[in-house]
């Protein structure tokens, strides 16, 4: 573990306090530098966003955090062991999986996550594109060496997928549902996308990347009119604001559960996590699979996460990639 | 011929109308073929003095440097490291990866492997040539089916 940078010290101070007033002194001892040194960096913070009061002879308190996504806000007091030692925020970048793919093959660690405030080019499947403005939204990448063959890892796609889905009832109150593999809906409404890269030899796994979209504050204006399914925010369905900051660290703890759960058990918790939010078990689906189409009734997963349809000749399809809306 | 002087030879045809140049000498024969907005050299040591090598059918295509006639079962071949779909271009609007004839270097991206949204880039293990593509684009794959038959280099 590194060590934590001057800013997440005192940040994590502040959230550790009784009564909301860190002192200067205190500050002074934990970084082991001058008052003067402590009030440069308070000054550094105020610029970056943050409401601080100094009051005469009680201390220095933060009123108002600003909603941006910097490592030291995100790590400040995280408690996860698996994710997010290392993270790296960009104003813009061209996608956060890209970027973390660069960085998986330059050997960055295990559990470094990569956000940006914007993408310019955010990635959907088969090339499509992802919208992604800025200031409003969640774009971030995890970074997971995983000990695991290839053939294993197409499963951690339940892995995000449930994860966002309890970040999103965490924050919001709201009850997601997933589409297969890896969708989450509100009201049948796309309000996330994940999509996953994977870096591997034959037999073993270099890094898997977990590239997670969350529309958390975005605007009605600002989807674009033509879009494969609806789509919608938090704040649109909810009514509410969503606090960035709040949402990613509530994610990156959730992801770390599940991925600490997933070492110790395998898949079959997440697969059943997976199922219970899927709303179209038992109903009728259509799969496109490009070379091939089927329609059947979703009957579940197969324990390497394949979708089951059964067809009305009562033969069990698994579909590995696709598709799949109700029919 | 050098690679120097073949490039200053193609340099020198393109920049007349001639549209088809053959060359033979003792030692080789050069073809070269334009079209409207591609040009292809074809260039390969006359069978004539090839190795008298036991000869395998089917040969493959002339490559440039005059290598012995190689018999099928010394490919190699790279195999899909899971169950998904095979795609052969980033995206459907982008290039193919990789084309028959590709040399292609150690670490090199071939194609895409897709399951459940996870997109795994399958990469050579060593440099090699694309000797022949064995799925077709978007069609599904078994895990350790093989998806291109490769000739090592």
């Amino acid at each position: 573990m590194m060590k934590p940078a001057p800013r997440e010290t005192i940040l994590s101070l502040f959230s550790q306090t009784p009564d909301g007033f860190v002192s200067g002194e205190l500050i002074s001892a934990e970084l082991g530098i001058s008052r003067t040194a402590v009030w440069k960096h308070i000054r550094n913070l105020r610029q970056a966003g943050y409401r601080i009061e100094a009051i005469p002879s009680r201390g220095y308190q933060l009123l108002q955090s600003p909603d941006i996504l910097m490592p030291e806000a995100i790590q400040a007091g995280l408690a996860c062991r698996r994710i997010g030692g290392q993270v790296r925020c960009f104003e813009t970048t061209d996608s956060t999986n890209l970027q973390a793919c660069r960085l998986g093959d330059e050997g960055a660690p295990e559990g470094l996550v990569v956000i940006a405030d914007r993408q310019s080019s955010g990635k959907g499947r088969m090339g499509r594109h992802w919208e992604s403005p800025g200031g409003v939204n969640l774009y971030a990448s995890i970074l997971l060496r995983p000990p695991i063959p290839p053939f294993e890892a197409p499963r951690l796609t339940f892995l995000s997928a449930v994860a966002v889905c309890r970040a999103i009832n965490r924050c919001t109150g709201l009850q997601p549902t997933v589409k297969w593999p890896n969708d989450v809906l509100l009201n049948g409404a796309k309000v996330a996308g994940l999509l996953n890269e994977m870096s591997s030899e034959t037999d073993r796994v270099h890094y898997v990347v977990l590239g997670i979209g969350v529309n958390l504050n975005m605007r009605q204006e600002q989807f674009p009119a033509e879009l494969r399914y609806p789509a919608t925010s938090l704040a649109l369905a909810s009514g509410q604001p969503v606090s960035r900051l709040e949402f990613t660290r509530v994610l990156l703890r959730e992801t770390d559960i599940l991925y600490l759960r997933y070492l110790e058990e395998g898949s079959p918790p997440i697969l059943a996590a997976w199922t219970e939010l899927c709303d179209l078990v038992g109903k009728l689906v259509h799969a496109d699979c490009n070379q091939l189409q089927i329609e059947g009734t979703m009957i579940g997963l197969a324990e390497d996460g394949a979708l089951l349809v059964r067809t009305a000749t009562g033969k069990i399809e698994s579909v590995y990639a696709g598709d799949v809306r109700p029919a | 011929m050098d690679i120097k002087d073949l490039k200053s030879l193609v340099k020198i045809i393109t920049d007349t109308d001639i549209t088809e140049f053959e060359m033979e000498n003792a030692e080789e024969k050069i073809v070269i073929k334009r079209g409207p907005d591609k040009e292809y050299v074809q260039f390969s040591a006359p069978t004539a003095i090839a190795a008298p090598a036991p000869v395998a059918a089917p040969a493959p295509a002339p490559s440039a440097a005059a290598a012995p006639v190689v018999v099928d079962d010394k490919y190699e071949t790279i195999n899909s490291p899971i169950v998904g779909s095979f795609y052969r271009k980033p995206s459907p609007e982008a290039p193919a990866f990789v084309e028959v004839g590709a040399i292609v270097e150690a670490g090199q991206a071939v194609c895409l492997v897709e399951a459940m949204k996870l997109f795994n880039e399958i990469e050579a293990e060593f440099k090699c040539k694309i000797i022949e593509i064995l799925k077709e684009d978007a069609a599904p794959v078994e895990f350790g089916e093989p998806l291109f038959k490769v000739e090592r280099l």
